[in-house]
C-alpha cells in the first residue's frame, strides 16, 4: 500500500529542469550567483508590477462570480429543519474565492459615512455594522430619507476559508446586473460590485402596486490575508462605494479555517429579505 | 569544474571524480540530507553513501544535470534512513510535517510492489509540477523536494507565510484531483 514516504520519494519524478528552476541557495559560488540573480529578477518583477499598476494586479483577481443553473441547489446547515439543512435553488449569483487554508479575521470601522448616518459613527471596531435602526419611525436615529427601506446598509466580514471545497457567497431571489471588477492597489484589495433587483407584480388583494426592489453590493477581498468584507444594502451604489473606499480594516489576530465553520455558503442579501 | 568534465572522470574511473563532486556538491547534498534527517551525522553518512552510489551509477549513466542526479540519490537515502529511525515513533521536523501534509494526496489503491505503477506515479507527479506556474513550481518543489520550511520558502520568494500555506494547500488539492484524472487514484 502506498504511504506518505512513497509519495515523498515519488517527488523524485519531478523533472530536472523544474528542480533546477526552483533551486535553493547554498553556500557555494554557483548558488551565490543564483541568489544574486534571483534577487535582481525579483526586484525587476516588483518594478514591473508597480509600473503596470492595476493592470498587473488584475491578473490575480481573487473573486469569481457566476449565475448558477436554476436547478442547482445549495445547502446550509439548519438544526431546526427535519433534514438538518435548508436548501436553495434559483440562486441569482454565486461568488467564489481561492482555496485558502487560513484566513486572518478582521474587524472594521467606517472612516466616512453619509451625513444622515452620523449616529452610527464612533470609534468602535466591529465585524458587523447595520444601519437598520435608521429606518424605524419613532426611534431616536430615524432618518426620513430611509423610511421606504428595510436595510440601508449592512457591513459584514467573511473568511475565504469558509468557502473552500465548493462553498460560495450567494445572492438569493434578486437578479444581479452587470458586475464590475476592480483592484484598489493602494488599499491592496480586489473589489467586486453590482446592483441587484427583484420585480413584484401588483398585488391588489394586499393593495400593493407593481414594484422593483433594488439592493447594491460591494465586496472587498484580500487574497493574501484571506478575508472578505461585504458592504451592501438599499443605499445607492455610489454611496456604498464611498463607504468602502474609506473603510478602515484591521486584523484581529484570530485565524479561521474551514473546519471552524458549520456552513460553507453564506448569503448576500443584506438583511432586507 | 563543469558537470560534463566531472561525469567524464567517473566514466574514466578516475577517483578524482569523487573529490570534485564533493567540492562542488558536498554542501548541496548535505543540505538536502539534513533537511530530511535533521541530524548532522546521519546527513554526512547519506552524502558519503551518495558518492558511492554515484560511482556505481556512472558509467552507465551520463546525467546532464549532475546536481539533481546527486540530489535525488541523497534524498532517497535520507528518506530511507529517516523512515528506519522513526519507524517506532513519529517525532517532528519538516519531514514529518511534509509527510502529514501529503497524506491526503495518497490514493489508497496503489500497490507499491508493482513497479510500473510507482513509475507511472512518479511520472505523473513530474507532469503535474511541469504544468504549474513558475511561482507554484518553486513553492511546491521547495516544500516537497527540498523539504524547506514554509517560513523559509516565504522569505526566499518574498511572499507571506500565510500565502505560502494557502498556495501549498491549493496545490495539494490540485495534485489529488490530477492523480484522480490520471486514474492513479
Amino acid at each position: 500500500m502506498l504511504d506518505a514516504y512513497s509519495l515523498l520519494r515519488a517527488m523524485n519524478g519531478i523533472r530536472e529542469e523544474d528542480i533546477v528552476m526552483a533551486d535553493k541557495h547554498f553556500d557555494s559560488p554557483k548558488h551565490v550567483r543564483s541568489r544574486t540573480k534571483r534577487m535582481v529578477t525579483l526586484a525587476l518583477a516588483a518594478a514591473l508590477i508597480l509600473a503596470l499598476g492595476a493592470g498587473a494586479w488584475a491578473l490575480f483577481f481573487s473573486m469569481d462570480h457566476r449565475v448558477p443553473e436554476p436547478e442547482e441547489s445549495f445547502r446550509i446547515h439548519w438544526e431546526e429543519s427535519p433534514s438538518g439543512y435548508i436548501e436553495w435553488k434559483n440562486v441569482g449569483l454565486a461568488v467564489t474565492f481561492p482555496e485558502t487554508e487560513e484566513s486572518r479575521a478582521v474587524e472594521f470601522r467606517p472612516g466616512w459615512l453619509p451625513e444622515e448616518m452620523a449616529s452610527l459613527q464612533d470609534d468602535a471596531w466591529a465585524s458587523r455594522l447595520t444601519a437598520e435602526r435608521l429606518c424605524f419611525e419613532g426611534g431616536a436615529d430615524f432618518v426620513p430619507a430611509y423610511d421606504d427601506m428595510t436595510q440601508p446598509m449592512l457591513i459584514e466580514s467573511f473568511a475565504m476559508s469558509q468557502f473552500n471545497q465548493g462553498g460560495a457567497l450567494l445572492l438569493l431571489d434578486y437578479t444581479a446586473g452587470a458586475v464590475t471588477e476592480e483592484t484598489w492597489v493602494d488599499r491592496n484589495v480586489d473589489v467586486l460590485y453590482f446592483s441587484a433587483s427583484i420585480h413584484f407584480d401588483a398585488n391588489p388583494e394586499h393593495d400593493l402596486p407593481e414594484r422593483t426592489l433594488v439592493q447594491n453590493y460591494v465586496l472587498l477581498s484580500n487574497p493574501e490575508a484571506g478575508w472578505v468584507v461585504r458592504i451592501g444594502g438599499e443605499l445607492d451604489l455610489e454611496t456604498l462605494l464611498e463607504v468602502a473606499r474609506n473603510l478602515e480594516i484591521r486584523e484581529t489576530g484570530e485565524i479561521l479555517r474551514y473546519e471552524d465553520f458549520t456552513d460553507h455558503f453564506a448569503l448576500f442579501n443584506a438583511g432586507a429579505g | 569544474m563543469e558537470d560534463a568534465a566531472i561525469v567524464e572522470l567517473y566514466w574514466q574511473r578516475d577517483q578524482q571524480a569523487i573529490a570534485e563532486t564533493d567540492k562542488k556538491y558536498g554542501a548541496y547534498c548535505q543540505h538536502i540530507a539534513y533537511a530530511v534527517c535533521s541530524d548532522r551525522l546521519d546527513a554526512e553518512e547519506c552524502v558519503n553513501d551518495t558518492w558511492l552510489r554515484a560511482w556505481g551509477a556512472m558509467p552507465d549513466k551520463r546525467p546532464t544535470v549532475l546536481a539533481t542526479f546527486l540530489g535525488k540519490i541523497t534524498r532517497n537515502l535520507a528518506i530511507n534512513r529517516f523512515q528506519r529511525k522513526t519507524r517506532k515513533k513519529r517525532g517532528g521536523g519538516e519531514t514529518e510535517l511534509a509527510l502529514e501534509e501529503l497524506e491526503d494526496c495518497i490514493p489508497a489503491a496503489l500497490d507499491v510492489e508493482r513497479r510500473y505503477e510507482l513509475q507511472e506515479f512518479r511520472q505523473a507527479i513530474g507532469r503535474f509540477v511541469s504544468g504549474l506556474s513558475e511561482t507554484e513550481q518553486k513553492v511546491f518543489v521547495a516544500r516537497y523536494w527540498y523539504l524547506c520550511p514554509v517560513e523559509e520558502i516565504a522569505r526566499r520568494l518574498q511572499i507571506s507565510s500565510s500565502k505560502t500555506k494557502s498556495m501549498l494547500f491549493r496545490l495539494r488539492n490540485r495534485l489529488r484531483l490530477y492523480l484522480k484524472e490520471e486514474d492513479l487514484w
